[in-house]
């Protein structure tokens, strides 16, 4: 056989075994359901699910199918404000994490900046940095509702439209996902060659042509791989934010259905989560690679 | 009074205890122009010295001067082709010639630098590579955009930092021939910086050796007086050609043979390569072997004029 079918056919095989043996290691925690009817107190009938596997609650890969199909085969259905469809959900998060980004993304690039230019700067604030970066994203959203506590944004209906809950939320998200911006930004402005300040001095470019002609473009490619950490952890937050504020998302959808023990939708969600996450990284890293300069 | 001067300088790098002197009592007198070319060894200092001229470097004692005029920074009076071309590679070959003709022509207007910017063009022969990005160009139309660039600064003298060493041979023949012509229509004074003594003596009306000694120093000036325009094929056999370089090369090595120094250099560098983009999947990015870090203080020992 030729090396490359082989290869091909290896990265295909390969990985589907792995899922495979996921599921069966899965089926084993789980373990068979046998699902029994009977009579209440009450005289209502009510269904009694026994397993024989490890793990009491957990359902098994088909239960799991078979409680998601109508939140993947109506990805987009509302049938009310915590029931509505996986990628109805997800698309609210989306749209949250959106926003935390760009806010982590303009405050960040020039904090980089600053950091990759000025050694005095970088001197003032690594500590800070150093000690600020590390904070879980859990430990933020309090202080995010207690600095944004009086924010109350109210339409036409009187139905508030932004309030602290939803300011807090893109604090949280802004300053978790800022710090690899900041860092990689920082590594690039320091790695620019100085071939290419040595022609801004000769040519004797003013300071912001020689930022945005010379210093920017050099340092893009690091600042888009921060750009695609940034986005990553972005990701990371939200779900953690959603469960705190109890926002309509993936991440809040996943917790009211823990609450309400269908435990098969935990399974959906993250999956899901999974899946959008993985989607996101591979499409910065497409944009990233447009960036990448000489 | 000349146009550029070079009076007692001396330069030397690294603190006190691990320091190298790379240039003792450095004495250059250019006239208006006068096509100087300086050659010696590589790592003998010669890019120490132009950068004096261009203002990146400052002398330790002594000064380097332009119309009687202390350089103390970069300018574009004195315009500087760099050895590795240095042209920015997210811009164009016009953009990267508009970049120095609209610093230094501000109060022109953009149809007469835009007319400015394509004659430059035209002169090194570009026109048709105009749109095109410096990757998509070869090593010889780098250099000549480099040139155009320079040129474009209307400078009053042109500094060549061995412009044509990373060229193979034959682009370097082309060039010398092309810049030769540029020079004899618009003679601009130009200090020319290179290791060959062949070709110092094919384009230059002066040639004044760098001594390798330690630290090094200019020996006396080589006044080359074969007429113009030079046929690269005859002057092989000019015998004023084979005089002044044999005459060139014993007094360049006969220097070295007097001298040898070695000097340590600590070289730190940056830490931390950002991520790798090249991975598109998970398999290939859990098989690589590592984060890459520049953390190693690597000591290297370089020996100059060996």
């Amino acid at each position: 056989m030729h090396l490359i079918q082989r290869f091909k056919l290896d990265s295909i095989i390969l990985p589907f075994g792995a899922i495979l043996v996921c599921c069966l290691l899965w089926y084993l925690i789980a373990g068979k359901s046998v699902i029994t009817e009977k009579i209440d107190d009450f005289g209502d009938k009510i269904k009694v699910t026994k397993r024989a596997g490890l793990s009491a609650d957990l359902p098994t890969p088909v239960e799991t199918w078979t409680a998601s199909k109508l939140y993947i085969t109506e990805p987009f259905a509302k049938r009310g404000e915590l029931d509505q469809g996986i990628l109805r959900f997800t698309w609210m998060s989306l749209v949250l994490v959106v926003q935390g980004y760009f806010i982590a993304l303009v405050i960040g690039t020039p904090i980089g900046f600053c950091l990759g230019l000025s050694k005095k700067f970088a001197t003032a604030f690594d500590p800070i940095i150093q000690v600020l970066r590390p904070v879980s994203p859990l430990a933020w959203l309090p202080l995010g509702m207690i600095l944004f506590s009086g924010v109350k944004i109210v339409n036409g209906d009187g139905r508030t439209t932004f309030g602290a809950s939803d300011a807090a939320a893109l604090f949280t998200i802004a300053i978790c996902a800022m710090w690899p911006t900041v860092m990689n930004t920082a590594v690039g402005v320091r790695a620019v060659p100085q071939d290419y300040l040595n022609v801004a001095k000769v040519l004797k470019l003013s300071r912001s042509k020689t930022l945005w002609k010379v210093l920017v473009p050099a340092t893009l490619p690091y600042m888009f791989t921060g750009f695609r950490l940034s986005l990553g952890i972005a990701w990371l937050v939200i779900v953690a934010v959603e469960m705190l504020t109890g926002r309509p998302g993936v991440g809040g959808f996943l917790w009211q259905q823990y609450n309400a023990n269908s435990y098969a939708h935990i399974i959906l969600c993250i999956l899901t989560i999974g899946v959008v996450g993985y989607v996101l990284d591979r499409l910065m890293s497409v944009v990233e690679s447009r960036f990448k300069t000489a | 009074m000349p146009l550029i001067e070079i009076k007692g300088a001396s330069k030397g790098f690294g603190l006190p205890g691990s320091r190298t002197e790379v240039l003792k009592n450095i004495n250059l007198f250019v006239e208006e122009g006068e096509f100087v070319v300086i050659v010696g060894y590589s790592g003998s200092g010669k890019s120490t010295l132009i950068n004096l001229l261009s203002g990146l470097v400052k002398p330790d004692t002594g000064m380097a001067l332009i119309e009687g005029k202390v350089i103390t920074e970069p300018g574009p009076d004195r315009g500087l082709v760099f050895q590795n071309y240095s042209l920015l590679p997210w811009l164009t070959v016009e953009e990267n010639i508009a970049l120095a003709v609209e610093e230094v022509f501000k109060d022109w207007t953009p149809e007469q630098r835009k007319e400015h910017i394509a004659k430059h063009i035209a002169m090194v022969k570009l026109s048709h590579a105009a749109h095109k990005l410096p990757k998509e160009l070869s090593g010889g139309m780098r250099q000549r955009v480099s040139v155009a660039r320079t040129l474009a600064m209307n400078p009053k003298v042109l500094l060549m930092d061995e412009p044509l060493s990373a060229l193979d041979a034959l682009t370097r023949a082309q060039l010398q021939d092309e810049i030769s012509d540029i020079w004899m229509q618009n003679k601009t004074t130009v200090i020319w910086i290179t290791n060959d003594p062949d070709e110092a003596i094919l384009v230059a009306d002066k040639v004044i050796p760098l001594l390798p000694t330690s630290p090094a120093t200019l020996g006396e000036t080589m006044i080359v007086d074969i007429e113009r325009p030079r046929d690269r094929k005859a002057i092989n056999h000019d015998p004023k050609f084979k005089k002044l370089r044999a005459e060139l090369i014993s007094t360049l090595l006969d220097a070295k043979g007097r001298n040898k120094v070695k000097s340590s250099v600590q070289i730190s560098l940056p830490d931390i390569l950002p991520e790798d983009l090249t991975y598109t999947n998970s398999l290939q990015f859990l098989n690589r072997s590592g984060p890459k870090r520049r953390s190693d203080n690597k000591r290297e020992e370089v020996e100059v004029a060996a």
